[in-house]
């Protein structure tokens, strides 16, 4: 059985999808504060969140899967693992909210604030996923408890 | 990782171009008394001048990746007038008794000076968030 059919596939995808969409977050939000005195910079964001929601789901906006292998069992929505939809976030500038008298849209603040709460997403997803290796180690090793 | 060593350069960037405005600020105040330059006539307070790497300059629209960091394009020069102080006894004051003085402001300085020194400490901050972010992922491999 391909290891992406016991129900690891899209999990693992997506957290993995869900670090590398923090990773280029943050080169955004860095580039934001390197710039910070820069005059008429306009800041840079990543919305790869709506992005990710976006590759779990299928036309009818389901995400939950329940895979079957019988016709008695219960099928789901949602993208089989393996298939979800590309994952391309790109950067985009944010051209409103001009508060600073030399053009510049940067408030270092915020961006300290975006910095802290992305590193914080990025190593959670990371736990996440090392609890699914961890996970798919024990079933390897027939760990039990 | 190429995306986390790419966000360091551009955190990187911006150290360096802070480090420069501290530079500069210092030779500033430095010079805040100095009335004799070989170009003639009092110094000039100077200032830094900032771009955006990679230029994405006005409607930059959507890319793929973040620009690359700041650099300095130059450093200029304040041309405002100089600040002048009637002190005939002075060997350097003009015909009419007036000493030209450097028109550096001390307190504008001592300003931009905490400024750069928050704006370098926002880039560490960004750097070692980078770190961590990298650190979480390596983590992966331990677990």
């Amino acid at each position: 059985m391909d290891i992406n059919a016991v129900g690891f596939g899209n999990t693992v995808d997506m957290l993995s999808n869900a670090i590398s969409g923090a990773d280029l977050e943050h080169s955004a939000i860095a580039n934001n504060i390197a710039n910070v005195n820069t005059p008429n910079y306009r800041r840079q964001s990543v919305s790869f969140k709506d992005m990710l929601a976006a590759a779990e789901q299928d036309s009818n906006g389901d995400s939950l899967t329940l895979d079957t292998n019988d016709d008695r069992q219960i099928a789901s929505g949602g993208v089989p693992a393996g298939q979800a939809a590309s994952f391309a976030p790109a950067v985009q500038t944010d051209d409103t909210d001009q508060m600073r008298p030399d053009g510049s849209n940067v408030d270092v603040d915020a961006e300290m604030a975006r910095l802290s709460q992305n590193s914080g997403y990025s190593q959670t997803m990371s736990q996440l996923l090392s609890v699914q290796f961890a996970r798919l180690r024990e079933a390897i090793t027939e760990q039990t408890h | 990782m190429s995306d986390m060593n790419s966000s360091i350069d551009v955190s990187a960037s911006g150290l360096s171009a802070e480090r420069l405005a501290m530079d500069v600020i210092a030779n500033n105040i430095a010079n805040a008394n100095t009335t004799h330059t070989p170009q003639g006539g009092a110094f000039k307070r100077q200032l830094v001048v900032y771009s955006e790497k990679n230029g994405q300059t006005g409607d930059a629209g959507e890319g793929d990746a973040p620009g690359g960091g700041v650099e300095a394009l130059g450093i200029v020069q304040d041309n405002s007038p100089d600040r002048l102080v009637f002190d005939p006894g002075n060997p350097d004051a003009d015909g009419r008794g007036y000493v030209h003085y450097p028109n550096v402001q001390i307190v504008k300085e001592m300003v931009d000076l905490m400024a750069a020194s928050r704006a370098y400490q926002a880039n560490v901050t960004a750097i070692q968030e980078s770190r961590n972010m990298s650190n979480a992922a390596l983590g992966l491999l331990r677990s």
